[in-house]
């Protein structure tokens, strides 16, 4: 299928309020979460993508979780991504396992590291965590303690015995009160 | 000195242990706990780990029981930390722990991750701590050669 | 590869098998330890003051107390004065053709106190050899200094200076190479 032809398809089949970004490889579709697997079962079915790459999600920070999946079409050799935001307070999609199998473990990972609930899945559980792990690490909320623990060695000026507590700052994101005192 | 044959990696006394016999004067069994890249480094030195064992079995002496070598070779996740404590705790004695490049030593470039073991000597006694990402092949027979040196320890 | 393992010696120049320092060329800029990505290079330094340079009749470029020319050594002070009406080389006596004696300002310089490198956390990124301006860390291709005590592996400068004398030459460039600048 050529470029203007998956424009074309999508065009016709997907509801008008879902973007088409085409790039060198492919299209990037962003959709609501209400036409997830409307967009899925489009990129498999009409735009024959039947290689499910990955999916995963990414912490906007202001405005949510926006879940990605990149699928790709082997005879057609086009990449599609269909990606959609989600509220961050309570983050919830529909499974795409349905529609491909593969997604099962991407999902898992998805939900342990952001805590995405992907309702349907037949068994999300943590994938990669180890059991007891409090809290989903990808969030940009999440404090990276080994780093807030340990003193930065780049952090004196050149030629200065120490840092002047008047200057010593926390690594990014680590709030107040964590780190060496 | 007698010539040394490794036997193919997968027979032996089970997967990811490899034998080395220097004709009866001493016998050095490695497992490989190979858990990420050092584990091809690891690999790529037990092949030509005959010449170090015919190098180092004269110091050796008479062995009672052949002495094994437990090589932790790769990052050391939250997830893997307990079989990698199972698999230590079911080496047979005499043992040593060799840990191997950076990861296994203390995080490595891993220091700072949510799910990463900070070093295998968190769970075990190391007796020798090979540096590098990933240590050469060779700096992997001059840390078994460490070991059989400093041998006088036991663990 | 015939017979047993490659000795240090035989690895090609800039293997990554260990890093040292030569201390002359540091000024403690700090910057590999900035860059470094592990938090594994540790310096500590402090300033100097370096007296200015005398000129005029007073004598001509030299450093009171300097016989040796041990100054100069490192990052240089900054442009000497030049005399006024000098010729730039005719001693130490005064002359009053060279116009009225003076001492330039005082300049700092860092002295660097230690420079360490922890071998276990390191990666051999080669970030900290690239990042430094004064070409002080050079890559060596030694690889046997496995320890029983990881304490042991945080090396100090003396041990990273024995590194520099293991670090092979370069190669020469190829025939088609631009000249080095």
């Amino acid at each position: 299928m050529t470029l203007q032809e998956i424009i074309a398809a999508v065009g016709d089949g997907l509801p008008s309020s879902v973007r088409c970004e085409p790039d060198h490889r492919g299209v990037m579709l962003r959709v609501t979460p209400e036409h997830w697997l409307a967009a899925l079962a489009f990129a498999r079915e009409r735009l024959d993508c039947d290689f499910f790459d990955w999916l995963t999600a990414v912490d906007e920070a202001g405005e949510g979780f926006s879940v990605v999946a990149h699928v790709y079409s082997l005879a057609g050799r086009h990449h599609v991504l269909v990606g959609t935001l989600l509220p961050r307070a309570a983050p919830r999609l529909p499974t795409a396992t349905g529609i491909y199998r593969g997604a099962a473990w991407h999902e898992r990972e998805t939900y342990e590291m952001f805590g995405v609930v992907f309702d349907g899945h037949p068994h999300l559980a943590p994938l990669l965590l180890p059991g007891g792990f409090e809290g989903h690490p990808l969030r940009k909320d999440f404090v990276l303690a080994a780093r807030a623990a340990k003193e930065w060695p780049g952090a004196k000026e050149p030629g200065e015995r120490s840092v002047p507590r008047a200057r010593r700052r926390a690594p990014p994101g680590v709030p107040d009160g964590w780190g060496p005192s | 000195m007698a010539a040394v044959d490794l036997p193919p990696p997968g027979l032996g006394p089970g997967p990811g242990v490899i034998t080395v016999d220097a004709g009866g004067a001493c016998s050095l069994r490695v497992f490989d706990a190979g858990l990420a890249c050092c584990g091809v480094e690891v690999a790529a030195a037990l092949r030509r780990a005959g010449a170090l064992v015919a190098a180092a079995a004269g110091d050796m002496g008479e062995q009672s029981a052949p002495l094994t070598i437990f090589v932790v070779a790769g990052t050391v996740t939250d997830k893997l930390a307990p079989f990698v404590l199972n698999a230590f705790q079911d080496t047979p004695t005499p043992r040593r722990v060799l840990s191997f490049g950076a990861c296994s030593n203390s995080g490595g470039p891993y220091w700072d991750s949510y799910c990463v073991t900070k070093g295998v000597d968190q769970l075990i006694p190391v007796d020798v701590y090979v540096p590098g990402c990933p240590p050469r092949p060779e700096a992997l027979l001059e840390g078994l050669a460490l070991v059989l040196r400093s041998r006088g320890e036991r663990r | 590869m015939t017979g047993g393992p490659p000795a240090a010696g035989d690895l090609p120049a800039r293997s990554r098998g260990v890093i040292a320092l030569l201390e002359e060329n540091c000024t403690a800029c700090m910057l590999c330890a900035r860059e470094c990505p592990d938090w594994c290079i540790y310096i500590e330094s402090h300033k100097e003051p370096v007296p200015g340079h005398e000129y005029g009749a007073g004598g001509v470029g030299q450093v009171p107390g300097d016989e040796l020319g041990a100054v100069g050594s490192g990052p240089a002070p900054g442009p000497a004065v030049a005399p006024r009406g000098g010729d730039g080389g005719s001693g130490s006596g005064a002359d009053p053709a060279r116009g009225p004696a003076g001492r330039g300002r005082q300049r700092v310089r860092n002295v660097l106190d230690r420079f360490a490198i922890d071998f276990s956390l390191c990666m051999y990124c080669g970030i900290c050899v690239e990042a430094c301006p004064y070409d002080a860390l050079f890559w060596s291709p030694e690889f046997s200094y496995a320890e029983t005590d990881i304490a042991a592996l945080t090396h100090e400068q003396g041990r990273l200076r024995e590194w520099m004398w293991t670090v092979p030459p370069p190669p020469a460039h190829d025939a088609g190479a631009p000249r080095p600048r």
